[in-house]
């Protein structure tokens, strides 16, 4: 079982690896932002299953961290992106 | 047979997520950029973290968490998809070139 964990967060990761190219070459900010936001639930999801594989259970915690703050840093650049700062 | 069950939903979730990465690398403007990601990224998150509730059982730290996380995401990723669209669009980021519709420039 742990072995199935394992490979599954790997290819979370590989998902996101594959969108590391759109956070480099996006051509405008926004593209580079969608594409932030993707990789935080790919690393959500690989974290999670990291902890599930190696029986760690304080990556699950580092894991729902992510997931309910990864958001704030979209929201705060799409404000930013609306208003311009302040 | 619970690995079965494993393998088969972590499969559907993977598909999924695969299908949002070629869609954020491959689509042209950023509007069909943030539908890929939004939808298709909850989409493969849902099932995988079912796997792991299927997997290590609902009550345990494990799966308690994973349903945690699925709520977490089911509310947060359409909310900031949302806000960054609708920033994007209120920053003036072009459409595509081949859109036909431009609806929130038609009503104004």
């Amino acid at each position: 079982m742990t072995d199935i964990y394992a490979g599954i967060a790997l290819a979370e990761l590989a998902i996101a690896a594959l969108l590391l190219i759109r956070l480099g070459t996006g051509p405008t900010i926004s593209d580079r932002i969608v594409a932030l936001n993707a990789i935080a639930a790919q690393a959500t999801l690989a974290l999670v299953f990291f902890a599930a594989a190696a029986d760690r259970t304080i990556y699950l915690d580092v894991g729902l961290w992510l997931a309910s703050f990864s958001y704030l840093g979209t929201i705060v650049w799409a404000r930013y992106l609306e208003r311009g700062l302040l | 047979m619970k690995e079965w069950i494993v393998i088969v939903l972590a499969g559907i979730g993977l598909a999924s997520s695969l299908t949002a990465a070629v869609g954020i690398l491959r689509m042209p403007d950023v509007y069909s950029r943030i539908q890929s990601s939004s939808k298709s990224i909850t989409m493969g998150a849902l099932p995988a973290l079912v796997a792991l509730v299927v997997g290590e059982g609902a009550i345990t730290a494990y799966g308690g968490r994973a349903l945690l996380i699925t709520f977490l995401l089911l509310v947060v990723n359409p909310a900031a998809s949302h806000a960054l669209a609708r920033a994007a669009y209120k920053s003036g980021v072009p459409m595509w070139s081949g859109a036909v519709r431009d609806e929130p420039k038609e009503k104004r």
